[in-house]
C-alpha cells in the first residue's frame, strides 16, 4: 500500500468519484428496472433481496463518495469547492431515487400488482422511460452535452406535470380505495424519481447555487 | 465532473516535468542556502557568536530557542536545518543542538492547532479538530519529558547518533567529502566573492551570509512545499482514501512519513488531518500514527541539509532528529496504555475547549507564545 504512493494513480480523486456515481446510477436503474417489473407481473419475492441489497449499496456508495468529497476538499483546498459541492448535491438525490424505487417495490412486496390493470400499456411505457432516462442521467453526466441536457430537463418537466394530473384525478375519481390509492402513490414515486433525476442532470447545465430548483417556479430557472 | 483531469492539469499551470525540475532547483537553491548560513558564522566575532548563543549550553534553554524560532517561522524543517547549519560551522555543539531539535518537533504543531480554532464557531467538529491537532502536541511533549532527560544524563541520542555517523560516512573528522557540499560550493562562494567585492568583511559579511543563507532556506522549503503539494496531491488523496480502509497503523505510520517526506512539511500532513477529523471522516485513532510518521518524515530534510555540510556533527545532530521520533514512537506506540496516554490527554483537552472556547485559545496562546517566550528570556 505505501509503494503504491509512489506509482502514478490510475485516476484523480474526482474522477474516481465521478466513476462511483456511475455505479450508483447503474444501481438506481437496476433497482428501479426490478420494483417496476414487480408491480407490472414480473418476480416479487425472488427479487426481493436484491433490491435491499442494491439499495442498501447505493447508501454504502453515497457514504463513502461522501467521505472521499472530504478528504478531496481537505487535500486540494478550494479550488474544486463548486465540483465538490455539485457532487456531494447529486449523490444525495441519487440515494432519494434509490429509495423511492424501495417504496415502488414495496407496492408489490405489499400485494399490489397491475398486472392486468386496463392502465398496464401506460404503466410499462413510463417504467421503459423512466428506465431509459435514468440511464441518459448518467451518459449526460459524462458527455455534458448541454442542449441534450436541456431537452432532459424540459421532458422532465412534462413528465412531472403529467404525473401531478394523474394524481389529481385519482383524487377526483370514484374508483375504488384498491385501484385509486396504490396508483397515486405510485405516480408520486415516479415523479420524485423524475425530480431528483432533473437535480442530477441539472448539475451539467445549472451554477451551484440553482441546483434543485426543479421543484419551484420555473422562473428560478437560468 | 469528467473534465477533472483537465482541470487538475491547468490548476497549477506547469506541467508535471516543469515542476518537478523546479524543485530540484529550489532544492540547490536550500542546499546552497545551508552552505551560506555555515559559511556566515566563520566570519563573525568569536565574542558576538558567544553572546548570540550564551543561552543554549542550557538545555532547557537551548529547547525553548528551538520552540520558539519554529514556532516564528511555522516549519520546524527550516529550523532544523539552520540549527544543522550551525552545528556545521562549529557555533553550536551536538550536545546543545540536541535539545534545540528537540524543541523544533515541539513547535512544529503550531500549524495545525490553528488550522483547529478554524473550527471554533461548531462545537463537535471544534472537538474533534482540536483533539486531533493536540495529540501531536502530546505525543512530542511526552517524548521531550521521557528523552530530554535521558540524552542529559545519558547521552543516549547523541552517541547513538554519533555511531551511526561513524558508521554511514566511515570518519568522526572535522569533515567528510560530500558530493552535495561540492554541488554549492560554487553558487556559495561567488555570493561570498560579490559581498567581499561590494566591501563587507568580517562582521558584516558573516550577518549578509547568514541573513541570505535563511533567506534562502526559508524561500526555498515554502516553494518546495508548495509545488510538491500540487505535485503528489492526487496521490497523497488515494493514500489517505486507502489508509482509512486500511485499519493498520504501522501502514499509516510509514504513509504519514512517506507524505510528510514528499511535500517536505509536516505542518501540511497534519493539517490536511484536522479538517477530516473536524467532520469525523477520521478518528483520532486513525489520526495519531499519521502524526507519528509525519513527525519521522520531517527530519529527512534536516538529513539532506546535513548532508551538504560536510560535516559528521552536523549529520550526527540530525540523526538524533530522526532516532529521538523513532524513539518517541517505541515508547508511545506499539504498547496500548501508552498507545491511548497522548489520545486521553487530547481528548481531555478537547473536551474542556468544549466547555469553554477560551481555553483553546488560552492553550494556544499560552503553549506556543507565552510559555516558549518566558522559557527563552529566563533561562538564557
Amino acid at each position: 500500500m505505501v509503494m503504491s504512493f509512489f506509482r502514478k494513480p490510475d485516476e484523480s480523486g474526482l474522477a474516481h468519484i465521478d466513476a462511483q456515481v456511475q455505479r450508483m446510477i447503474i444501481d438506481a436503474r437496476h433497482t428501479f428496472d426490478l420494483a417496476m417489473n414487480a408491480l407490472t407481473g414480473g418476480p416479487v419475492a425472488t427479487v426481493a433481496d436484491e433490491v435491499r441489497r442494491t439499495d442498501r449499496q447505493i447508501n454504502l456508495t453515497e457514504i463513502k463518495i461522501r467521505r472521499e468529497l472530504v478528504v478531496h476538499a481537505s487535500v486540494h483546498g478550494g479550488v474544486d469547492t463548486p465540483e465538490v459541492l455539485v457532487f456531494m448535491n447529486m449523490v444525495k438525490d441519487l440515494e432519494r431515487i434509490g429509495d423511492y424505487n424501495k417504496n415502488i417495490f414495496d407496492l408489490a412486496d405489499d400485494g399490489v400488482s397491475m398486472a392486468e390493470a386496463p392502465d398496464l400499456d401506460l404503466l410499462i411505457d413510463y417504467r421503459d422511460e423512466l428506465s431509459s432516462r435514468i440511464a441518459l442521467m448518467g451518459e449526460l453526466l459524462t458527455t455534458r452535452d448541454e442542449d441534450r441536457a436541456r431537452a432532459y430537463i424540459d421532458r422532465g418537466d412534462e413528465l412531472r406535470r403529467e404525473f401531478d394530473g394523474r394524481i389529481q384525478a385519482l383524487l377526483h375519481s370514484t374508483e375504488t380505495a384498491m385501484v385509486a390509492v396504490p396508483r397515486a402513490l405510485l405516480y408520486r414515486f415516479l415523479k420524485r424519481v423524475t425530480a431528483h433525476s432533473l437535480n442530477v442532470v441539472s448539475g451539467v447545465v445549472m451554477p451551484v447555487d440553482r441546483l434543485d430548483y426543479f421543484d419551484e417556479d420555473e422562473d428560478t430557472r437560468v | 465532473m469528467t473534465d477533472t483531469p483537465t482541470t487538475r492539469t491547468s490548476e497549477g499551470g506547469l506541467s508535471t516535468p516543469v515542476r518537478a525540475v523546479i524543485v530540484l532547483a529550489l532544492l540547490y537553491l536550500f542546499l546552497t542556502g545551508v552552505e551560506l548560513l555555515g559559511g556566515g558564522f566563520k566570519y563573525l566575532g568569536k565574542d558576538l557568536v558567544d553572546g548570540l548563543f550564551e543561552g543554549v549550553s542550557n538545555p532547557l534553554g537551548g529547547f525553548f530557542v528551538g520552540l520558539l524560532a519554529t514556532i516564528l517561522v511555522q516549519s520546524s524543517s527550516v529550523s532544523t536545518s539552520v540549527i544543522v547549519g550551525l552545528v556545521a560551522s562549529g557555533v553550536v555543539g551536538v550536545d546543545e543542538a540536541v535539545p534545540m531539535v528537540m524543541g523544533a518537533n515541539v513547535g512544529t504543531t503550531v500549524t495545525a492547532v490553528i488550522v483547529s480554532l478554524a473550527h471554533i464557531r461548531h462545537a463537535q467538529e471544534f472537538r474533534r479538530a482540536f483533539a486531533a491537532a493536540t495529540v501531536h502536541d502530546f505525543f512530542n511533549i511526552l517524548a521531550v519529558a521521557v528523552f530530554l532527560p535521558i540524552e542529559i544524563a545519558t547521552g543516549f541520542l547523541s552517541k547513538t547518533a554519533g555511531w551511526i555517523t561513524d558508521q554511514v560516512i566511515g570518519t568522526s573528522g572535522a569533515t567528510f567529502q560530500s558530493p552535495l557540499k561540492q554541488a554549492v560550493k560554487m553558487p556559495a562562494g561567488w555570493v561570498r566573492d560579490r559581498l567581499t567585492g561590494l566591501g563587507a568583511h568580517d562582521d558584516l559579511l558573516g550577518g549578509l551570509l547568514i541573513g541570505i543563507g535563511v533567506a534562502c532556506i526559508f524561500v526555498a522549503l515554502a516553494f518546495i512545499t508548495k509545488n510538491m503539494r500540487l505535485l503528489v496531491a492526487d496521490r497523497v488523496e488515494v493514500a489517505i482514501n486507502r489508509a482509512l480502509g486500511a485499519g493498520s497503523g504501522m501502514v499509516a505510520i510509514l504513509l504519514g512519513a512517506v507524505i510528510t517526506i514528499s511535500v517536505q512539511s509536516s505542518s501540511i500532513t497534519t493539517s490536511v488531518l484536522v479538517p477530516l477529523a473536524a467532520s469525523g471522516v477520521l478518528t483520532l485513532e486513525n489520526i495519531y500514527p499519521v502524526t507519528l510518521g509525519a513527525n519521522v518524515g520531517t527530519t529527512v530534510t534536516a538529513l539532506l541539509a546535513a548532508l551538504a555540510t560536510g560535516s559528521p556533527a552536523a549529520v550526527t545532530v540530525a540523526i538524533v532528529h530522526t532516532l529521538f521520533n523513532l524513539s518517541g514512537i517505541a515508547v508511545f506506540y506499539p504498547v496500548k496504555a501508552l498507545r491511548n496516554v497522548p489520545i486521553r490527554l487530547a481528548r481531555g483537552l478537547a473536551d474542556i475547549a468544549y466547555d469553554r472556547r477560551s481555553m483553546a485559545v488560552g492553550y494556544t496562546l499560552g503553549m506556543f507564545v507565552v510559555v516558549p517566550l518566558l522559557g527563552v528570556l529566563i533561562l538564557r
